[in-house]
């Protein structure tokens, strides 16, 4: 029997929302996390849903600001002070049990048994993610025996093996290292090991490769999908590079201001891309062909987050855009096909409006 | 770590020697002598000095020989631990500086001790609950506490205790305890006296320490390792003990070895005012009537413990901070 858990509670009244987990790790239902302060607010994610399944690799894709990194702070609610979760649900699969993360006490005992055990979390900047006055060993063995009732030696074999396996050329001096000593890759291979102690469902990977060089970034893609193959998690990949995605994941979702506007597979969103923003962006990529290339940005710049545009919000910058339809009202997702779907009004939603 | 203890060693022996050749002829740069002063002070009370006394007064001291022989001679002894003789006191100074170095290092210690234990977790509290009713109040109470003198607080100490219990909370002892053996009656006595001292000398400290507990604990808790370690699953008030607070507190511990001269010497115009038996006064005394002996070694001695204390600082600092370690 699966149950909704709520603070501690189990209800049994489940919601429509809960039918169909379908098998999924993790199924993000139009959530919404706004920002406040004092020169308003920001809806920083403004209704996203997405699921994912066990082992499957997802991409979320947009520029900076579009909310990406939001929606994977909402998911482990790592928010800053000023973010709140003000809607939805992110229902994660938790062995026979369904838990609302969204609704959990952020930093309650539910929460803090999930976060580095269930769902663990890359960062951008290797440098920062360890703290400076203790090893790189102290930190990891901390995470297992967070979540493991194993002892100091046992722990300390563990952290051991785990830097092996993200290719730490010398694991048994490594853990005993400050990140100070270690080279940009191995501190990127230290980062891996750290989120991956407690071999988590579910590694969300927020902009792993933006702060490194492309050789250490070719290094990391691999080692993700070695480790990936190897333990099967689950795999959210973050980030503003087309390329990092085509590479890596099953399935993408493209964001832009807080909504997400195409999703589909790889295959579907790269070589059939349907929305206008979506194909702005990939024109956008400078080109390895011969010859000069002209490429294409997206016109216009990205809205005032305070002062969002009404309707769809690419509206402002779109170049099919539709009068009197586009800034008026709000493109509902319409399937174009089997799993990629569109919000764009060139695709369909306008019969419900009139 | 050795050898750079051992190097610093060795550089603070030119630095000492080069702070006694300064200090002596600070001192000696005013026009005349003690013997002057000491004659005119003689002839103020209508005395009448006679000249084979003041020679003889000279001679006694040294005073008519040139600076250097003066200096050679004034370092030679203080290395065999020979402090000179105070001209006003009409005592050793070692015997000076021996009557007021636990009184002085008592009060000091003391207030320190207050200083961290009130500073710190108001500083911790002020950053992690910012902009919160208890920040904004410690704020308030943080400047007023750098912004008053240490000596006008302490005049205004003694008037409210002497308006509220007619006590006159000046010296350590009561009138009665001040020549009475110490025991136990004399030390329930100390604790009555010392508290308001030590209390007003660690005013500013504190307000000061707060200001910096609160600034540094801000810039570290957004930090990303400390985000990271939230999603590692780590508890709250391990968050905050464990990660930023061990960072926060290095500006602390690098300067907490300055305080050792301040430990022996006590605070002046405090000390003036209550009437506290503590170095800095007479360290005061001693340059204005220009006491030679008393007042080189004090300076020498704070001099040397400045020296020390920096270097104990920096000792501790690399102890807990791995980033100096690996750097020294």
């Amino acid at each position: 029997m699966t149950e909704i858990q709520r603070g501690g509670t189990a209800i049994d009244e489940l919601g429509p929302s809960t039918e169909g987990m379908d098998g999924s790790l993790l199924s993000v239902r139009d959530l919404q996390t706004h920002f406040f302060s004092r020169e308003g607010v920001v809806k920083a994610v403004d209704g996203v849903s997405f699921d994912i399944k066990p082992g499957e690799i997802l991409g979320i894709a947009g520029e900076s600001g579009c909310g990406k990194s939001v929606t994977s702070q909402s998911i482990l609610r790592i928010l800053p002070k000023n973010g709140k979760i003000v809607g939805g649900e992110i229902l994660f699969q938790n062995e026979d049990q369904i838990i609302d993360l969204a609704t959990e006490d952020a930093d309650g005992r539910v929460l803090r048994n999930i976060r580095g055990k269930d769902i663990a979390m890359i960062f951008q900047e290797p440098m920062s993610a360890f703290s400076p006055v203790h090893t790189v060993g102290d930190q990891i063995i901390e995470t297992i025996r967070i979540h493991q009732e194993v002892s100091k030696e046992e722990a300390h074999d563990q952290a051991i093996e785990m830097l092996r396996r993200v290719g730490m050329p010398n694991p048994a001096r490594n853990i005993d290292e400050y990140t100070f000593n270690l080279s940009g890759g191995m501190r990127q291979r230290a980062m891996v090991a750290l989120s991956l102690s407690c071999r988590p469902k579910l590694l969300i990977a927020d902009e792993p490769t933006t702060a490194v060089d492309v050789t250490i970034q070719a290094q990391m893609l691999e080692l993700l999908r070695d480790i990936q193959a190897d333990l099967g998690m689950a795999i959210i990949m973050i980030t503003h590079d087309l390329g990092v995605i085509a590479e890596l994941t099953d399935r993408v979702m493209i964001m832009y201001l807080g909504k997400e506007v195409e999703h589909g597979t790889v295959e579907d969103v790269f070589h059939r891309p349907q929305h206008p923003y979506t194909r702005g962006l990939l024109a956008s990529i400078p080109k390895m062909d011969p010859g000069r290339v002209e490429i294409e940005p997206i016109e216009g710049v990205v809205p005032n987050p305070y002062a969002m545009p009404s309707g769809c919000k690419f509206h402002t910058r779109c170049p099919d855009f539709i009068e009197g339809v586009c800034e008026r009202h709000e493109p509902p997702l319409t399937a174009v096909a089997r799993g990629h779907e569109v919000s764009c009004f060139l695709y369909g939603g306008r019969e419900a409006l009139e | 770590m050795l050898i750079y203890i051992l190097r610093r060693l060795l550089v603070m022996i030119p630095v000492t020697i080069l702070i006694s050749i300064i200090g002596f002829i600070i001192i000696q740069a005013p026009p005349g002598d003690f013997v002057s002063s000491y004659i005119a002070g003689l002839e103020a009370q209508g005395d009448i000095i006679e000249p084979e006394l003041i020679d003889s007064l000279r001679a006694r001291y040294g005073l008519g020989e040139p600076i250097y022989v003066q200096y050679f001679k004034w370092v030679s002894s203080f290395i065999e631990g020979d402090l000179g003789y105070s001209m006003i006191y009409r005592e050793p100074v070692v015997d000076i500086i021996a009557q007021r170095l636990p009184s002085s290092f008592t009060i000091s210690l003391l207030s320190l001790i207050l200083v961290f234990v009130i500073g710190i977790p108001i500083g911790i509290l002020s950053a992690t609950k910012q902009y919160s009713l208890a920040d904004y109040s410690f704020t308030v109470v943080g400047f007023l506490g750098v912004a008053t003198p240490n000596f006008l607080l302490a005049l205004v100490g003694l008037w409210l205790l002497f308006k509220w219990t007619g006590t006159v909370a000046i010296g350590l002892y009561s009138p009665e305890m001040q020549n009475a053996p110490f025991g136990l009656a004399k030390f329930i006595d100390l604790v009555g006296h010392i508290w308001l001292p030590a209390l007003i000398v660690g005013t500013a400290g504190t307000a000061e320490l707060i200001r910096t507990m609160r600034a540094n604990l801000l810039d570290e808790l957004p930090k990303q390792y400390v985000t990271v370690a939230r999603a590692r699953g780590v508890k709250p008030t391990k968050l905050l003990y464990k990660y930023p607070l061990r960072i926060a507190i290095n500006p602390v511990i690098s300067t907490v070895g300055w305080l050792l001269p301040v430990l022996v010497e006590g605070e002046v115009l405090v000390s003036l005012v209550l009437g506290l038996p503590t170095i800095a006064p007479v360290l005061l005394d001693s340059l204005m009537q220009q006491d030679m002996f008393l007042a080189t070694s004090i300076i020498m001695i704070l001099g040397i413990l400045t020296l020390v204390g920096t270097l104990l600082s920096d000792i501790l600092l690399a102890i807990v901070d791995p980033r100096i370690r690996g750097a020294v």
